[in-house]
């Protein structure tokens, strides 16, 4: 269920156990039909657990919404080297706040998803990555690994399948860029946690040379539920392209703040007004950001027109990412948001690429310096030129990210800036 | 705010709708107090605790941490990958990183002190200098600005007495920035050792602060004594 | 090894063929588009990438526009694929570049006519090539000031444009990781362990190559000259037997500096620390600039001619006579061939050498093959396959008591005799030296030849592997001193009344009759990167 709000409109699949203590425990996740899906895994071919998955159209839940089904099967089927599975809990999206519920109010559904991915590629090794931040989350995760550990759910016979497949809990130590997936590699194998150029993709050379895949903790939630009911069943929510559910973290100047499972398709407008309980003292929408800080802002007209899935998101001129949806009213000043997410990617960048390592900086710049009211008209077209000179020239993405609040900003609330940067008008309490 | 009626037990977070204590939520007694030495090695690179009483000093690794040591080197392929788990490992025990933890951690795992250093000084969370009993971490990134956070980020530093960054006189206290900590639905989001404190309001501020100069003990996160 | 690929001139198999700039070019399967074009005759832009060390394709200068593909591609990992068609000069190329450019512009400081590196920078050609002409940058600089990293490396971090070769070199080539990049994001900086620094590298002088801008200097190379006023020229290392391909850089006939020149058979694009260090020997001012004879007691200088003619007629007069030499292994085949084919033409005798030896070797460990060898000498294979026979101590000292009673002719060649105590050969009835400095040993020798050194002629030295190696001269050697096979080819000729070799080519060709491992050997086959002979191992070890 949503936590800490439910709503009626919700599907509560992976959420359905949130704000039940019971539910952590593995006698409690057992009574609550846990293990069920590994066990009924254990008993398909590795490769009709992928088909499976490939069946239920289950698109990935950290942001990127790559087929999980497609993604488990580049893995190799020899197994001539070790495969890894490696969870990214490395949740540091501004805006998202989801994995970290997943991972304390119901741990053992993500170990279950561990270990049925696992199985099917063929990985003897779990590790889930945790962010350092999250001590208690992640000690509720090692407490639930220790009690899987105990009863044999982990280990050298798994569920008694004669199948190996250990579980190690690993704590990153503050980078959001870790959250990117080789650069989660590079961190997981004792590095600096920099991105990697891909080709060579992880499936083929991932973490420490061997093929790996990475998956979000929410992806890998579901992954039980689809073993038990079904492909089918997934998809009897959601739309062709994004079939089944999407835990959306909504967060900003709503009455209710907080996680909602609901199916993918659900029109943002109910979410905001009807779910949410609608904008705090009931002002005007200004934008919604609906996949957290690196896709493009919303105009409220845009996002009261907006279906939350895949497609409906491009269509309405953003992306849906990770499905955090942060919302502004008429109080807020845009200029200001922008420049703290903007120091957010200067500050997380790992420094490789120049065009990010000097633009994110050198955005940042500018716009602190039109926040402080010297900034020119010039300024903003350099802005986006410097967006589009960092959009597609480096190895991952957070160059890219930066792009997306800025254009989408500067092509939406111009007048804000210009308002600004000729009379000094800042909007209001922030 | 709001006006939906909010419960917040323990700074555990708003819990809206459902009755629960402050242990339900942070399940503090399903963790229990975690063992020094690690538990099971598949948690033991895991950073259960940041200890208010650090030791700058203390030999990495001795005693039931060498065995928590011990079994994180099981866990992994090669021994540099042990490297985040054990700076994490000593930070725990002393801190901060210093130059002469980076030395030893890298001697340890066979790695150059320059590598070691590379690392350590890549992660947000390495804490080069030592910080205050209590190290207060207010994130100010987007959901939380929207909800007053830069607000609250002066507080802690007004009723602190500190300078953002500096540990403050009697060395309490270090409060600094923070990205997104992954609390959004529970502006504002703080973090203050190894714990979370969420829907931190200015007015709450003073209160957090006298609560951790009363229980110094409980507020860190499970505490362990040796 | 780290081998160049080449586009290949003889049929082989896997190759593939795409379209570079409209040019259809065919190289090897699994080389890389910047190789490629490279081979097709357009250098792609690029920082990280290089030769000798691993593709993290983190500058993003060198990304190509490939048909197809949504993004550009980083060239110096992207595989070349049959039917590739690739655009390095297109508008989206250029634009890219030019984009990234101003970005390694914005915290640059404009410190051009202060640092070494100009003339030779690689931001300097891109920029002027392809950059913006003006900055578009209205904020303060970032300022890191100058950092000494020890050894003969200074830092300086305004420069850097952080593409971690200097990083990766100490790190994969030499094997000792001391550099890293510390922090992250614009606040990140090349460093040492604190003030470790480079203390314990021995090949760190590499960094200052690899750096493609004035960030990583050499503290000795700093402000001496101008990089466009310095001449290079094609070497080989003296100052062991490794025999590392080299350049040296040279201005107003003084060497100011080495720098590796590549050869993937020898040293790759790397040299030692110790050998990079050691060229002021070649700068030494206290030379033997004109013939000198001793006559009835005085020195006398004078020309080649009549000082030739004395030698001449003292040997003519003196009929047969035992015959000693000595040698040194820094001159070079062609010197110290014409010595023992002398000795041979005066009934044959010992020729010996001394040369320095160190207690240990320096090794690259992650280049096969290379190191700074015990042997401190440039040709002391060479001075072996000619039959000369090692003496004296690993200072390169002692061995040459039996001189002491040596009644007939010693001549000697390079060896400036500086630990003799009193005059060398006493007894001797002649003595000739040929050498380019003097010594209190060498104050009542008959004859005193002025000689160049490798530096300053064309040879051949052989290394510790038998490989033979040319060089060419890049110095002029002072007053009228030649090279040593010139005179002594001139004075064979007169004694036997033939010519004497008149080019370094044939007075090799001469050598190699003398020595059956450089059997059809010439200097074309031999050609600027050397070439192996037949003989692989040293003889008195390495």
């Amino acid at each position: 269920m949503g936590y800490p709000y439910s709503h009626t409109s919700e599907v509560p699949i992976i959420s359905e156990y949130f704000g039940d203590p019971e539910a952590r425990t593995l006698d409690g996740w057992k009574a609550r039909g846990g293990y069920q899906g590994l066990q009924k895994a254990l008993e398909m071919s590795p490769d009709n657990v992928v088909e499976l998955v490939k069946a239920s159209g289950l698109r990935g839940r950290g942001g990127a919404g790559f087929p999980t089904g497609l993604k488990w099967s580049f893995m190799p089927k020899t197994k001539d080297k070790p495969h890894y599975l490696l969870c990214n809990a490395d949740e540091s999206e501004p805006g998202t706040f989801k994995d970290r519920e997943l991972m304390r109010w119901v741990p053992h559904q993500l170990i279950e998803g561990c270990l049925i991915g696992a199985y099917a590629m063929g990985a003897e090794h779990v590790y889930i990555y945790c962010r350092g931040e999250f001590f208690e989350a992640t000690q509720v995760l090692a407490k639930a690994v220790e009690d899987a550990y105990e009863a044999g759910i982990i280990g050298d016979d798994v569920l008694g399948s004669g199948k190996k497949i250990e579980v190690t809990v690993h704590a990153g130590a503050g980078a959001y860029i870790c959250g990117e997936e080789t650069g989660l590699m590079s961190s997981l194998e004792g590095d600096r946690g920099e991105p990697r150029v891909k080709p060579p993709f992880p499936a083929a050379v991932g973490a420490f040379g061997m093929p790996t895949t990475i998956n979000n903790v929410e992806t890998l939630a579901v992954i039980p539920h689809i073993i038990k009911n079904g492909g089918e069943w997934y998809r009897q929510w959601g739309s062709d392209k994004s079939p089944g559910t999407k835990l959306f973290c909504v967060s900003g100047h709503v009455n209710r703040p907080g996680n909602y499972e609901l199916p993918l398709g659900f029109p943002l407008k109910d979410l905001i007004y009807d779910v949410c309980g609608g904008m705090i003292g009931d002002r005007a929408l200004k934008a919604v950001i609906p996949g957290g800080s690196s896709v493009p802002l919303l105009s409220a007209e845009e996002a009261e027109n907006c279906a939350l899935c895949y497609e409906g998101v491009v269509e309405a001129g953003s992306m849906l990412g990770c499905a955090s949806v942060i919302v502004m009213d008429e109080t807020t000043d845009i200029v200001h948001q922008v420049t703290r997410m903007a120091s957010f990617y200067a500050h997380e960048s790992c420094g490789q690429c120049t065009p990010c390592r000097e633009g994110t900086a050198w955005v940042t710049t500018i716009l602190q310096r039109i926040e402080d009211g010297r900034g020119t008209e010039d300024d903003l077209d350099t802005l986006v030129e410097l967006t589009e000179q960092m959009t597609g020239t480096t190895i991952c993405v957070l160059s890219d990210s930066v792009a997306a609040p800025v254009q989408s900003s500067i092509e939406k609330f111009r007048g804000e800036y210009l308002a600004l940067i000729r009379r000094g008008e800042r909007v209001g309490a922030a | 705010m709001s006006e939906i009626p909010f419960k917040n037990p323990g700074w555990a977070g708003n819990v809206g709708e459902y009755d629960l204590t402050e242990e339900q939520v942070r399940g503090i007694d399903f963790v229990g107090i975690r063992p020094l030495e690690g538990g099971h090695p598949g948690g033991s690179p895991t950073y259960p605790y940041m200890l208010e009483e650090k030791d700058p000093d203390a030999p990495l690794f001795e005693g039931p941490y060498a065995i928590r040591f011990e079994k994180m080197l099981t866990r992994y392929p090669t021994k540099q990958a042990a490297l985040l788990p054990a700076l994490n490992l000593a930070q725990e025990i002393r801190g901060h990183v210093s130059a002469e933890t980076m030395d030893r951690v890298g001697s340890l795992l066979g790695l150059s002190s320059a590598f070691v250093r590379g690392v350590a000084t890549f992660y947000t969370m390495y804490n080069k200098r030592p910080v205050g009993r209590h190290f207060v971490q207010v994130c100010t990134n987007i959901s939380c600005n929207l909800s007053g956070a830069e607000d609250v980020l002066d507080a802690f530093l007004e009723h602190t007495k500190s300078e953002i960054g500096e540990t403050s006189a009697n060395g309490a206290f270090t409060v600094i920035e923070a990205e997104c900590l992954a609390g959004c639905g529970f502006p504002t989001c703080v973090q203050i050792n190894s714990r979370y404190y969420e829907n931190v309001t200015v007015d709450e501020v003073p209160r957090i602060i006298a609560h951790l100069r009363d229980n110094a003990a409980e507020a860190a996160s499970p505490a362990s004594e040796e | 090894m780290a081998k160049k690929t080449k586009q290949i001139e003889e049929p082989a198999v896997d190759l593939v063929t795409l379209t570079i700039d409209g040019q259809e070019v065919r190289v090897p399967h699994g080389t890389t588009l910047l190789q490629a074009a490279e081979g097709a005759g357009t250098e792609v832009p690029h920082y990280c990438y290089h030769p000798g060390l691993s593709s993290p394709a983190m500058c993003r200068l060198c990304l190509v526009e490939v048909e197809g593909a949504p993004k550009l591609l980083p060239s110096c990992t992207t595989t070349a694929a049959e039917g590739q068609v690739v655009r390095t000069q297109s508008d989206p190329a250029t634009r890219m570049r030019r984009g990234v450019l101003e970005f390694y512009l914005l915290n640059h400081p404009l410190d051009c006519p202060i640092c070494d590196q100009s003339g030779e920078c690689e931001l300097q050609d891109y920029v002027f090539a392809e950059g913006r002409e003006h900055g578009r940058g209205r904020d303060a600089k970032r300022v890191l000031g100058r950092d000494d990293f020890g050894g003969d490396v200074l830092f300086y971090g305004d420069r850097c444009v952080m593409c971690t070769r200097c990083v990766r070199f100490m790190s994969e080539v030499e094997e000792k990781p001391l550099l890293t990049v510390v922090d992250r994001g614009n606040r990140a900086v090349i460093d040492t362990f604190f003030d470790q620094g480079l203390e314990q590298a021995e090949w760190a002088g590499n960094v200052v190559d690899i750096c493609p801008v004035g960030a990583l200097v050499s503290k000795d190379f700093l402000y001496k000259a101008r990089a466009w006023d310095l001449k290079h020229t094609d070497s080989v290392c003296p100052n062991c037997s490794q025999g590392c391909n080299i350049e040296l850089h040279t201005r107003d006939n003084l060497v100011h500096r080495i720098k590796p020149r590549t050869n993937p058979e020898v040293n790759g694009h790397w040299m030692c620390d110790y050998g990079r260090g050691r060229y002021e020997w070649l700068n030494r001012g206290d030379r033997l600039e004109a013939p000198v004879v001793n006559l009835e007691g005085r020195n006398r200088a004078m020309g080649w001619k009549p000082a030739l003619e004395a030698l001449k007629a003292r040997i003519e007069a003196l009929g047969d006579r035992s015959v000693k030499a000595v040698v040194s292994p820094f001159w070079s085949n062609e010197d110290i061939g014409e010595v023992t084919r002398l000795v041979d033409a005066l009934g044959g005798g010992s020729v010996t050498f001394r040369s320095p030896r160190a207690d240990d070797e320096v090794s690259l460990a992650g280049y096969e093959g290379l190191a700074r060898r015990k042997d401190l000498a440039p040709n002391t294979q060479g001075a072996e396959l000619l039959g000369c026979v090692r003496v004296g101590d690993d200072a390169g000292q002692g061995g040459l008591d039996d001189l002491a009673d040596h009644d007939g002719v010693l001549l000697v060649l390079g060896d400036a005799l500086d630990d003799v105590p009193d005059v060398v050969a006493p007894n001797a009835a002649l003595v000739v030296y040929l050498g380019a400095y003097t010594s209190s040993a060498l104050s009542e020798v008959d004859f005193h030849f002025p000689v160049t050194t490798f530096a300053e002629q064309e040879g051949t030295f052989t290394n510790h592997a038998g490989r033979v190696q040319r060089f060419w001269p890049a110095l002029s050697g002072p007053g009228t001193a030649r090279p040593a096979w010139l005179v002594l080819g001139a004075l064979m000729g007169a004694l036997q009344n033939a010519e004497g070799p008149s080019r370094a080519d044939h007075a090799f060709g001469l050598v190699a009759k003398a020595v059956k491992s450089y059997k059809g050997m010439n200097y074309e086959t031999i050609g600027a990167q050397g070439t192996p002979s037949q003989a692989r191992e040293t003889v008195s070890g390495d």
